[in-house]
Parts: C-alpha cells; sequence; structure tokens
C-alpha cells in the first residue's frame, strides 16, 4: 500500500464509497433473511460490526506473529471465537432477540465482510486502523440493511421498529417474504452503482 | 524465521487454539446459568398461558414463583406435560402436540380441563413458520381462539375445525393456509391419541 490509511478515509470507504453490500456485493445472504424486522437488522448489524471489528483488530495484532501459509485457519479461529461469544451474549442476556435471529447469528462466521476485511485490511495494517477498517465496514452493512428493512416493515408490517405507523393500511404480504429483499437490495444497489457513475462522470471522485 | 518449519505454525495453532477455546469455555461457563434460566423462563410462561394462568406482571421472577405455586410436572401419553392444580385437585392438564408445519416441526402444549370436555389453551415451544405469515400463529389473536372449545362431540377425531367449515371454531390466517391445517391436524391427532386412551402419571 502506498501511502498509509487514515481513520476518515477507512470510515469513508467502509460506510459509503466502498460499501460491502452495494459496492462489494458480499455478504448479502444475511443481508436477506434478517431485514423483515428493523430491531432485527440493527442487532444483526451491531453484531457483525462487533465481530469484524474484534476480529480484524486481533488477526492485524498477531499478523507478525502469524505463519503466512496457515493464516486463514487462524482467521477463521478468531472469527468463529468471536461469533461464538455473540451468540453466547444474546442468549443470555437478549434470548428474545436470539430467538428471532435463530440460526443467522452463527452464519455470521460465514459473512464474507469479515474474512474479505481480513484478508484485505487487517492482514497488512495496524491493529488500531484495522479495527476502525472493520466497523466501518459493518456500520455500512448496518446502514444497507436498516434502508431494507425499513421498506419492508413498513410495508408488511405497517410498523417501525415494532411502532405502529400504518394501522390501518394494507398489509404487502410480499414484503415480509424473502423475494422482496431481492427486489429491494436490487433497486438500491442500482441506484448507488448509478450515483457512483454520475460522480465519477464529474471527475468528482478521484480515481 | 522460515516459514518451511514444521514445528512452528503447528505450536502456533494449538497455542492460538488453546487461548480462545479457553476464553470461550469460561464464557460459557459463566453464562451457563443465565441461559438455562433463559430458556426455563420462556417454557413456565408458555405453559401458564396455555392453562390462562398468565400473572400481571410477567417478570421472570413472578412467573417461577406462579408456576412453582400451581404447575405440576406430569407424564402426559407417554410425554412430558403439566397438571394445573387448585385446591390440591389437578384440574387441567397440558398435552403436548406435535407435527410438520410448512417448514419444519411445530412442537406446542394444548391445555384441557381434567374431565376432558373444554380446552383450557395453547402455546407453541417450537416452530420455524415464514414470520409474518405462519409465523403468526405463535400471536396472542390466534392462540386465544384455542380456548374454552368443546371437546366432547367431534366428529372423526375432528375436535378443531378451520371456519367456515361446518362446524368450524378456529378461524385460520389468510395467506398462511398450509400453516393453519398443520396446527389444527396436529392438534387433532395428538388429543384423539391421547382421548382413546388417557393416562396421566
Amino acid at each position: 500500500m502506498a501511502k498509509k490509511p487514515d481513520v476518515r478515509g477507512v470510515m469513508e470507504k467502509g460506510l459509503f464509497s466502498d460499501n460491502p453490500i452495494l459496492f462489494q456485493v458480499i455478504g448479502i445472504c444475511s443481508a436477506l433473511a434478517v431485514t423483515n424486522l428493523m430491531l432485527n437488522s440493527l442487532i444483526m448489524g451491531i453484531a457483525l460490526a462487533f465481530v469484524t471489528a474484534m476480529s480484524s483488530l486481533t488477526v492485524s495484532a498477531l499478523r507478525n506473529h502469524t505463519p503466512n501459509h496457515i493464516r486463514m485457519m487462524v482467521q477463521v479461529l478468531i472469527i468463529s471465537a468471536y461469533v461464538i461469544l455473540v451468540d453466547i451474549f444474546l442468549r443470555a442476556f437478549m434470548p428474545e432477540m436470539s430467538k428471532a435471529l435463530g440460526p443467522y447469528v452463527g452464519l455470521i462466521i460465514t459473512n464474507c465482510i469479515i474474512m474479505g476485511r481480513a484478508e484485505a485490511f487487517a492482514q497488512t495494517n495496524a491493529p488500531f486502523i484495522s479495527m476502525i477498517d472493520g466497523l466501518a465496514s459493518g456500520f455500512g452493512y448496518t446502514i444497507v440493511l436498516l434502508a431494507i428493512a425499513f421498506v419492508r416493515e413498513i410495508l408488511g408490517f405497517g410498523t417501525i421498529f415494532g411502532m405502529m405507523i400504518l394501522p390501518n393500511a394494507t398489509r404487502w404480504t410480499l414484503m415480509v417474504m424473502p423475494p422482496s429483499a431481492f427486489f429491494l437490495l436490487g433497486v438500491l444497489m442500482w441506484m448507488a452503482n448509478n450515483q457512483r457513475i454520475k460522480r465519477e462522470r464529474k471527475g468528482m471522485e478521484p480515481k | 524465521m522460515s516459514n518451511k518449519s514444521f514445528i512452528k505454525p503447528v505450536l502456533f495453532m494449538a497455542i492460538v487454539t488453546v487461548l480462545f477455546a479457553g476464553s470461550l469455555a469460561a464464557v460459557n461457563y459463566i453464562t451457563k446459568d443465565q441461559i438455562q434460566f433463559n430458556q426455563d423462563a420462556e417454557q413456565r410462561r408458555k405453559i401458564l398461558n396455555v392453562f390462562d394462568r398468565l400473572p400481571e406482571q410477567q417478570d421472570d421472577a413472578t412467573i417461577e414463583q406462579v408456576f412453582n405455586d400451581i404447575i405440576v410436572e406430569k407424564t402426559i401419553d407417554g410425554k412430558t406435560g403439566y397438571a394445573l392444580v387448585e385446591n390440591g385437585e389437578e384440574v387441567a392438564y397440558a398435552l403436548e402436540v406435535a407435527g410438520s408445519g410448512l417448514w419444519g416441526s411445530i412442537v406446542g402444549y394444548l391445555g384441557f380441563n381434567s374431565d376432558f370436555t373444554e380446552t383450557t389453551g395453547i402455546d407453541f415451544v417450537q416452530q420455524s413458520e415464514t414470520p409474518g405469515l405462519g409465523g403468526r400463529i405463535d400471536e396472542t389473536p390466534y392462540k386465544e381462539q384455542f380456548r374454552g372449545i368443546d371437546i366432547t362431540n367431534a366428529q372423526n377425531g375432528n375436535y378443531l375445525v378451520n371456519r367456515p367449515a361446518p362446524g368450524g371454531n378456529i378461524d385460520a390466517i389468510s395467506g398462511a393456509t398450509q400453516t393453519s391445517n398443520s396446527v389444527i391436524n396436529l392438534v387433532n391427532e395428538d388429543l384423539a391419541s391421547f382421548l382413546a386412551n388417557p393416562e396421566v402419571k
């Protein structure tokens, strides 16, 4: 890497210009699965941001001692340890949420964002900035999840974070079902990429 | 430093594994009781709901106290069940009912009084139906329908019947016909098998 990444640049990249879901298109399976309620999406996002940040931090802290050819094994071990930690925490202190998220908490481990950040960033950067990078990617994921969940929950249940907003509106059943997340995510990606292409044409985004 | 050496990676992996597995085991040990308590609290809340005896205050401690006061664990039809005890007499039973739903198995408890004439309620301890559609069997309005249903003169073991069929007593969930039918069927089957040879131990 030519120059050292700074906190602001890393944050901006993870949240917007290099958003893991919208532009890198990784980690979308859980994004499709847990977005029918905003609260589920929020908890899932926080859990993922925590796991990504902490595993990036740990991977980066161990990077100079890890023999190169077994680094993936070490990464997977670290990631799974944090995922189990989150799972235990939810089961002990937020049993309702643990039930709602079901198997998806355990499946955080297969989320490509975490492994992607560990490989692409944490392996070559200092611990603190790696943690910031993980956090930024995690929250970038959370923002997209919340955006999708907002539309799905208000059209499917008439509520936002469980609060009744549209009591008399007809419930749109499709919004509750998984396919709606495909459509919404597709539309969101299209908008975001359109925006990016426009900005690039104007030369606003330095290459 | 040679990466080709065999000992170092193995040793490193072993140390890292021991470190992480050890800390996870510690966390697991510390939270074990809390998790068990949460699961028990959930179960107690559901059983009380089956008997329509949920207290006003629904915090875990109150639930536990009320549960211990009035509920006794039983073996009903060869499965774990519960009895509601009032004034030293068993006035109602909760029978475990189970079967397959649309996506996975549904397990619940159906309550009925001790002369087997009327239901007291239902609750589900396990279901994986579509959230917002079939998953709504776990919502209060649907479950409230299972209270006080006469089970003495059923036709061919159909104690519960979805409306608008003749003799219907339950409103199915619109958009979730499969799940609604599954619930009715599994309850009817298990109730019939119990009533054919009532056995409470």
